[in-house]
């Protein structure tokens, strides 16, 4: 069965990067820090673009984000994705969650879908929550943390990552939303013909306005939310650390694990 | 708006979840904060006897028993729950943040228009405000965010970071009837699959050293298994290395791994990501090389070298032959 895929992407500080906070304690500094898609949405960009390759279909990629998402999404054009869409709220930060998920939800209500995708959560807030969100907002069955996907006439069937390694199969009926883990497949490297091809494609942007809301900020909320305040975590229990030059580590090192009985000669 | 607490109770295969303990610690907490109740939801089948056993706990436990219920979906459960809320109306709705959790806390949340918190390590109630702590940016950030409403408060909690409760007296099992919608159910679970285990158990070894992203070669494995064997241990790996299949599965350390508590855990150019570090945390002796001075890692290490793994292990082998 060929399918609409809408697979939803974020585009992130690299979390190996160093953070600190800003002045006012509300947002972390953000200049100069460089930006990636999240690590579990290209999974989820792959797994889309394979499903399509097997069973027909289309894959639209959608963000939530500043204009700077773009790059991400001309990736995800070349790697092949037929359609961009960048919903244009523009909050570097985007702390709520809750109001992410309420206007990404509105977005893809707009386009045809039998399956959206997510990553499974972001590496910036870890919250795991937006796919789930969306698929209560739109009333769909979700699965997460999704290692494995199979179209099965009009389901899915769909394998999902507890604790310890084990999996529950599912089978899901469509139209459904799917969170992707890491490592659900190898990511492919988008050709270059396909880059040059995908910088050219426009990419449609959407404004509160067509998703029905007079403003970003009068997206309609059950709850307020603010930032009390952002801090380096405190430096509780941190680890005694050795100090040195490699040597020198090595030597202290070597000297601890032996003084403790670990080493076995 | 009442002043209850309402935790949900995971369980698979007939035990209750490690994480269920905690919810009730903190959901304890929680309601001597809001002058209320602390109570829970079990969802499930013949479940009488696992409910008999939280109730254990001291606390009301809400049994929903139902066919539809046997396995986890989030279509049972997610109805089950936003009914229960509608009759119980409690301050918060306490889950943990497992895979199970956070697939049904924000389906709940989604479904009945709720404000909603995820893996938290702390919550706290003031006034009508809910003040959450949360982890930011590979651990990186710490940040506390008011979310004020007078709706219930779907939360989920990180699980590990409060102590399990204890058993406590005063406890009762009510069972609630079920109203399960099985039109409403389109996911439906076909069963539970185990990794096939043909490799050395990881949870019985006395000494691990683990590898992560750090060692950046597949060939530099050999440095991680030699330093291993001078210890009389074998080789853990963080996801990234098990995902690109440098290791097997089986030798994943972390929440969709193992669970390790060695005597000795040296961790080698692993950031310590929260997935990781909940299953290694309790390890008698962790140390932790990496060259990220800021790496979550040596929150959880007792020994902690900045350097970079591929020049210290070599020196360290050296030292321990010598």
């Amino acid at each position: 069965m060929a399918l609409n895929i809408v697979v939803c992407l974020k585009q992130i500080p690299n979390p190996d990067l160093q953070f600190q906070v800003a002045p006012d304690g509300l947002d972390i500094k953000r200049d100069g820090l460089n930006y990636k898609i999240n690590g579990s949405d290209e999974y989820a960009l792959e797994e889309a673009v394979r499903l399509k390759e097997k069973n027909g279909g289309r894959v639209v990629a959608i963000t939530i984000g500043p204009k700077r998402a773009e790059s991400m999404l001309r990736e995800a054009l070349a790697k092949g994705a037929d359609e961009a869409v960048r919903v244009a709220y523009d909050d570097p930060a985007a702390f709520d969650v809750g109001k992410v998920a309420r206007i990404l939800a509105a977005a893809v209500k707009m386009i045809p879908h039998d399956l959206v995708l997510t990553g499974v959560q972001s590496d910036d807030y870890s919250n795991s929550a937006t796919g789930g969100l969306v698929a209560g907002l739109l009333g769909l069955p979700h699965v997460s943390v999704v290692t494995k996907v199979q179209v099965q006439g009009a389901t899915l069937e769909a394998w999902s990552e507890l604790e310890g390694g084990l999996q529950r199969k599912y089978s899901v009926g469509l139209p459904a939303l799917l969170s992707i883990q890491f490592g659900a497949n190898i990511p492919r490297y988008a050709p270059l013909p396909a880059i040059m091809r995908a910088a050219r494609v426009p990419i449609k942007e959407i404004a509160p306005a067509a998703l029905g809301f007079a403003s970003w900020e009068a997206v309609a909320l059950p709850y307020t939310f603010a930032v009390r305040g952002l801090a380096p975590p405190g430096a509780q229990d941190h680890a005694e650390m050795i100090s040195g030059s490699p040597e020198e580590q090595a030597k202290t090192l070597a000297r601890l694990l032996r003084e403790k009985g670990f080493v076995r000669r | 708006m009442g002043h209850d607490i309402l935790i949900l109770a995971e369980h698979l295969e007939g035990k209750l979840a490690p994480s269920t303990f905690e919810l009730v610690a903190k959901g304890r907490e929680l309601a001597a904060q809001s002058g209320g109740v602390l109570k829970a939801a079990l969802l499930g089948h013949n479940a009488g006897s696992l409910a008999q056993g939280l109730a254990g706990y001291g606390l009301e436990v809400l049994l929903v028993d139902d066919p539809a219920l046997a396995e986890y979906t989030d279509g049972g459960y997610e109805q089950t729950a936003v009914a229960l809320l509608e009759g119980h109306a409690p301050r918060v709705l306490l889950v943990a943040h497992t895979a199970q959790g956070y697939d049904v806390a924000p389906g709940i949340a989604g479904l009945a228009n709720l404000p909603l918190v995820t893996n938290a390590v702390d919550i706290r109630l003031e006034g009508d405000k809910l003040v959450a702590t949360r982890r930011l940016l590979n651990e990186k950030i710490q940040g506390e965010f008011d979310i004020a409403s007078d709706k219930t408060f779907v939360v989920t909690l990180r699980p590990g970071t409060v102590k399990p409760a204890e058993p406590a007296p005063g406890g009762a099992v009510n069972r609630v009837p079920a109203s399960v919608d099985a039109s409403k159910v389109r996911t439906k679970c076909l069963g539970l699959e185990r990794p096939q285990v043909s490799d050395i158990d990881l949870a019985s070894a006395d000494v691990i050293v683990s590898a992560g992203r750090g060692i950046q070669k597949k060939e530099n494995l050999r440095l991680i298994e030699e330093l291993a064997k001078l210890l009389g241990g074998v080789v853990g790996a963080s996801r990234p290395l098990t995902d690109m299949e440098w290791l097997p599965k089986t030798r994943q350390v972390g929440q969709s791994g193992k669970t390790v508590r060695p005597k000795l855990y040296v961790a080698c150019g692993i950031s310590g990501a929260m997935q990781h570090v909940a299953g290694m945390k309790d390890s008698g002796l962790i140390v932790a090389i990496n060259t990220d001075s800021t790496a979550p890692i040596f929150e959880v290490a007792h020994i902690g070298v900045v350097a970079n793994v591929l020049q210290l292990l070599p020196a360290v082998i050296k030292e321990l032959k010598a």
